[in-house]
């Protein structure tokens, strides 16, 4: 043998080794690439973002990562309290892009009712969105339970809120009571 | 086949098979997991590869290869069989007539198939016939026949199609762009079959021995004799 051709095997053997050892960590890093994958569409599956702000915003809660915009929430408020509710709603929207938050949530939840209550009647469309979102507060919430401690409330609990909510769209004896329009808001 | 294509290639194709096949655009957009119908139908189609020789699992799963290579060779299975769920629930239709119609339609059709022992390259040309025609069914026929309508005479007829047919056959409206990544997400299935592993046919001529993966189980020449 030629020392060229020496020469070559040793390039041609070394460079086998080198597959050789490389194959085990291709094989390990398919394995964490596909478990990772596989992780992350099952839980697309189980929380139906509906936006890409929704799945970074999804991921980052469930490292404990999510902050909501506060300066967006503090416009909320405001707004909510001076009873623009839908703008308080856009708000607070935008502060929980990604619907990770119960508070904000249970306040979306809130405006949802106010906007809909009404001394003669409760506004369906409305309650269904505000019920919908406190149960998703509810869903976000440890144990699910949510207590805002807000003077400016009536109502403190997603509970409370929760029961206001389905009683204003159920349709029962108590909603042909001439005394409801003395009723007070919550 | 390369340990990057059996370990990173083939399950991230086939989970992305199943991730695209699974988005939903209505009025909000949706992910459909595969149906159970579907899982019955990508086992039966594993089968079905198993036995034409599109896919040889004992090159993917086998007492000899290591433990991680086994596990790769066993996210290749799984993850196959979740993206053949996804491509039929796909391409069936969501309500009515037309969706059990066209599962039955396919079950027999693969059964068929199955019954007729075709080699690699016949099932793959059947299978994308198959899915070619009920993602027209469903996609293009059904969608005309469900969305709305352009014109008063088209809504009119619309309106005496379901008349006709007591409303069994209108789907739910969908975007267009669904239509668009069902087709992309067969497109992917049909490639990620087409690279899985195939039986290895060895052959010996006059004491040498040949290699060929994936050939059909009839050869012209009779001097060729087959090993499996």
């Amino acid at each position: 043998m030629s020392s060229n051709d020496a020469n070559t095997s040793g390039v041609y053997r070394s460079g086998r080794q080198s597959s050789l050892m490389r194959e085990p960590l291709t094989r390990l890093l398919g394995l964490a690439a596909t478990a990772g994958y596989g992780v992350l569409i099952a839980w697309l599956f189980a929380h139906q973002p509906q936006s890409l702000t929704e799945v970074t915003g999804g991921l980052s809660a469930t490292v404990g990562a999510y902050r909501i915009d506060q300066q967006a929430f503090d416009d909320g408020l405001r707004l909510f309290r001076e009873d623009q509710f839908e703008a308080a709603v856009s708000a607070f929207e935008r502060a929980d892009a990604a619907k990770r938050d119960a508070r904000t949530q249970f306040y979306i939840a809130y405006a949802y009712y106010r906007r809909g209550w009404s001394r003669f009647y409760e506004d369906d469309a409305w309650f269904t969105k505000g019920l919908e979102t406190v149960n998703r507060a509810i869903a976000l919430a440890p144990n699910g339970r949510i207590v805002v401690d807000d003077p400016e409330l009536k109502m403190h609990t997603a509970d409370e809120l929760k029961a206001e909510l389905e009683a204003g769209l159920r349709t029962d004896l108590a909603d042909f009571n001439p005394f409801r329009v003395f009723g007070a808001r919550k | 086949m390369t340990a990057a294509r059996e370990a990173l290639q083939l399950p991230i194709l086939f989970l992305t098979v199943l991730l695209l096949g699974a988005i939903h655009v209505a009025d909000r957009v949706a992910l459909r997991p595969p149906s159970l119908f579907g899982l019955v139908m990508g086992v039966v189609l594993l089968g079905l590869l198993v036995r034409s020789g599109a896919l040889a699992p004992e090159r993917l799963m086998h007492a000899t290869r290591s433990r991680l290579a086994n596990l790769n060779g066993l996210t290749v299975i799984v993850s196959c069989v979740m993206a053949a769920a996804q491509a039929f629930t796909l391409v069936t239709p969501d309500f009515g007539l037309p969706r059990v119609l066209v599962s039955l339609f396919l079950l027999v059709l693969l059964l068929n198939t199955l019954a007729a022992s075709p080699d690699r390259s016949r099932v793959l040309r059947s299978l994308l016939v198959i899915l070619g025609a009920t993602f027209t069914l469903k996609f293009v026929v059904l969608a005309a026949l469900s969305g709305p309508a352009d014109g008063r005479l088209a809504r009119a007829l619309q309106i005496l199609f379901e008349g006709v047919t007591l409303g069994a056959v209108s789907q739910e409206a969908m975007h267009p762009s669904t239509g668009y990544l069902a087709f992309v997400t067969l497109v992917l299935f049909m490639v990620g079959l087409a690279l899985l592993p195939g039986r290895q046919i060895t052959r010996s001529i006059g004491g040498r021995s040949l290699a060929k993966i994936g050939a059909p189980r009839a050869l012209p020449d009779p001097d060729l004799s087959e090993q499996r």
